[in-house]
């Protein structure tokens, strides 16, 4: 059979953005530098995009960084590269020293992958996340 | 006869494969292909049963599980037992009517391209490693943009329009050809009960679906477009997305129920050598389950919290349609009761359906009942119940249906001595398997777990479920071997090898491109029991393709009709709503642009053929 290489290409990406790994062996370690090769498997995936953005409201980051706001963190994302952005959560913020590494780097793929994010899909996004504990907040379930 | 095959013939080679339009070629299609899709949903089941067959399991982490069952339940209902009974009516309703073809023959090819598009979605990203994860009912906001990231949730909800718009197409196609082909002298009165089966399950088929194409669209919007109708905090309603869908999944189950029971009753038939006991009470109790199908979904949200008024309404409604099952159960064992049973392996089928759909339906009512189904709501007693009126209430029959057309499909007869080996396999290792589930649920495990610990005491019975299975499975595979090797192996079996009443005995068998000589004329309900030689009609063309089109309730012969003839262009269309289909998950635009293409192939595909009339109210103007 005749696979054409774009194709194949298309569909390892594709399998890269789409994986899910849910396992116990997750980076303990801060980034080794700007060319950490796990940058890119942070960032580029769907799965751990999404899981940064849950603990984006979960650590009440939404409060100074919500969308739109002045402390919009679209265009850092844009700028900056992911081992940076680990950089300025884990040792620019109080708080940062407590949160996990897999964590840190799981919300720096999901600021990373918010410049590429359509605004009104973002707004949708927090929408259905208006649920979760918001910081130190819970108001409880929806209604 | 020679002119006859001349004009219904297909072309020989490839071009012949992609254009035919005929319906016995067509099912075959379907039911290869859910041979393939109930072979590879077995070795998920396998594999999930293997993982649970002790403690603390290691063959399956949670995702993989996760993956595991939702593949299993989305290929099961959506491409395994919606499909196959669509395909038993695409071959055996023109067959059972005396007819040439059915009424859309076009829709016929289209319907399974479709199909086939559906079976691709779901199963290409699984080989590339993208699975649906969320079940195989995908609730918001669990699949909604905030939980569900990437495209998996799309990937399962376009499944659905694939398989969806195939099952409606094959729908209005037997409905039309029910309602306006049948031969001259059936009457509705006079219909064979299999025929009232498919009819039925074919407008239940019309109502439900579009329910289900409906969520699963908005759904799609939700994801794609950011719109907002199950997000709570945007005013959206969670509870939507489970109404709807299960508007179309309780009747789902009975659209694939109906047909069994079809199947069942003309195997009853044919076996008990007498016409059916109670005919005109077994075709209201169909009719009034499929009236009661649409009035209980709400039984499958119990534990979601509704109104006290709500769950009463809906726990009577769910008992109520006991009645009509009820009726036709005994109906079913007073034909056998009265008549001169034989048991061949058809018949056994019919034997291990009645006992295992019982044990299915009492433990329905049981779970039927509000405050019982909140204790056993997402517990392995669900799994059990299911799995009994499922497997036990449609596979069984269609197992049964299968050995029972087998020859008159081929013209060979399958292995007897085998078709037993595999009844006794599969039967034994079904009730093996899933009657403990039962008390596993009872025990409290949970559905959808991927393991548990060795502290709950589950092991023993959830090993004994997994040797059943896997016993299940041996069977199936015995059967699948005897049906491959009887294809070349087989005795011959001639045209009429069981005595069958119903007219698609009167065909050769395997039946011919254009399936009957001369259309026949009927007189009552089990016309080849009435008459040593059936009495025909003759005037349809022989050098042309051509059908008998008759009233709606009398059967009175109305006028000739052109029958379509193979054309490629089912094919392309179905490729062009499948590129829209695929487009759509990646850019709203694709459905815009995918128009293009799909009105160019239907402009093509309906391009007339014919002159204009030049008489009557369709006559061209200045004529």
């Amino acid at each position: 059979m005749y696979f054409s290489p774009a194709a194949l290409l298309l569909a390892l990406t594709a399998c890269e953005k789409e994986a899910r790994v849910i396992a116990a062996d997750q980076p303990q370690t801060s980034p080794r530098g700007p060319q950490d090769p796990r940058a890119a498997a942070y960032e580029n995936n769907a799965y751990q995009v999404s899981q940064g953005g849950r603990y984006f409201s979960w650590y009440g980051c939404g409060r100074c960084h919500a969308s739109g706001s002045r402390g919009d963190l679209a265009s850092a994302g844009a700028r900056r590269d992911l081992p940076h952005l680990y950089a300025s959560i884990a040792h620019g913020h109080t708080s940062g020293a407590r949160i996990p590494p897999e964590q840190i780097w799981q919300l720096a793929g999901y600021i990373r992958s918010l410049p590429r994010i359509d605004p009104a899909r973002r707004k949708r996004q927090d929408r259905d996340l208006r649920g979760e504990p918001q910081g130190p907040t819970w108001t409880g379930a929806l209604r | 006869m020679s002119r006859l095959d001349e004009t219904w013939a297909d072309r020989p080679g490839w071009w012949g494969f992609l254009t035919t339009v005929d319906h016995k070629r067509i099912a075959a299609r379907y039911i290869v292909t859910v041979v393939a899709m109930l072979f590879l949903a077995g070795m998920l089941a396998l594999d999930m049963r293997l993982q649970l067959s002790a403690a603390n399991g290691t063959r399956m982490g949670p995702q993989l599980y996760d993956e595991s069952f939702s593949l299993h339940g989305s290929t099961m209902l959506f491409l395994v037992s919606v499909p196959v009974m669509e395909a038993m009516g695409i071959w055996l309703v023109p067959l059972m009517l005396g007819a040439r073809n059915l009424a859309f023959p076009r829709l016929t090819a289209f319907s399974y391209w479709l199909y086939l598009g559906g079976v691709l979605m779901l199963w290409v990203p699984h080989a590339l490693g993208i699975t649906p994860d969320l079940g195989w009912f995908e609730y918001p906001p669990l699949s909604g943009p905030g939980y569900a990231p990437g495209h998996r949730a799309d990937i399962w909800a376009q499944m659905i329009t694939f398989t969806e718009v195939a099952a409606l197409s094959a729908s209005v196609n037997i409905a039309a050809t029910i309602l306006k082909m049948r031969p001259p002298g059936m009457t509705l009165a006079r219909m064979p009960f299999f025929l009232w089966a498919m009819l039925i399950a074919s407008l239940m088929t019309i109502f439900a679906l579009p329910a289900v194409m409906l969520v699963t669209s908005m759904l799609i919007a939700d994801r794609l477009v950011s719109t907002q109708f199950f997000t709570p905090a945007g005013g959206g309603d969670v509870l939507l997305f489970q109404h709807l869908f299960w508007f179309f999944g309780h009747p789902e189950v009975y659209i694939i129920f109906v047909p069994a029971v079809g199947f069942v009753s003309a195997i009853v038939e044919a076996f008990s050598r007498r016409p059916l006991f109670g005919h005109i009470a077994m075709v209201l109790s169909l009719l009034s389950i499929s009236v009661l199908a649409f009035g209980l979904w709400v039984h499958h949200m119990f534990a979601v919290g509704l109104p006290r008024l709500g769950n009463d309404f809906y726990t009577a409604a769910s008992m109520v349609i006991a009645l009509p099952a009820g009726i036709q159960i005994f109906c079913w064992i007073a034909t056998i009761g009265s008549g001169r049973p034989r048991f061949a392996t058809p018949m056994l089928w019919v034997v291990g359906f009645i006992a295992t759909f019982v044990i299915g339906g009492l433990s329905g009512v049981m779970v039927a009942s509000a405050p019982l189904d909140l204790q056993l709501t997402d517990t392995y007693f669900v799994v059990a119940h299911f799995h009994y009126v499922l497997v036990g209430g449609a596979m069984f029959p269609l197992f049964g249906a299968f050995c029972y057309w087998y020859p008159k499909a081929t013209g060979r007869m399958m292995s007897e001595r085998w078709g037993i080996i595999a009844f006794v396999l599969i039967v034994g290792g079904f009730n093996l398997g899933f009657f403990p589930m039962h008390i596993l649920g009872l025990e409290g495990m949970p559905r959808r777990v991927y393991t548990y610990g060795p502290e709950m005491g589950w092991d023993g019975l959830n090993l004994l479920a997994t040797i059943g299975s896997t016993v299940s499975v041996l069977g199936g595979l015995v059967l699948v071997a005897n049906a491959l090797l009887s294809y070349w192996r087989g005795a011959p079996a001639g045209a009429d090898p069981w005595g069958g009443p119903t007219l698609e005995w009167a065909a050769p068998s395997p039946p011919p491109p254009y399936n009957f000589e001369h259309t026949p004329v009927v007189t009552g309900v089990a016309p080849l029991w009435e008459h040593d030689d059936l009495p025909v009609m003759t005037g349809l063309k022989d050098d042309a393709r051509e059908v008998l089109v008759t009233s709606v309730l009398d059967a009175i012969p109305l006028y000739r009709q052109h029958s379509p003839a193979p054309s490629i262009w089912p094919l392309l269309c179905a490729l062009a709503v499948s590129a829209m289909f695929v487009g759509s998950i990646f850019t709203a635009w694709a459905i815009l642009w995918g128009m293009v293409p799909i009105a160019v192939g239907l402009i093509l595909w309906f391009w007339p053929v014919r002159g204009r009339a030049t008489s009557g109210p369709l006559r061209a103007r200045g004529q």
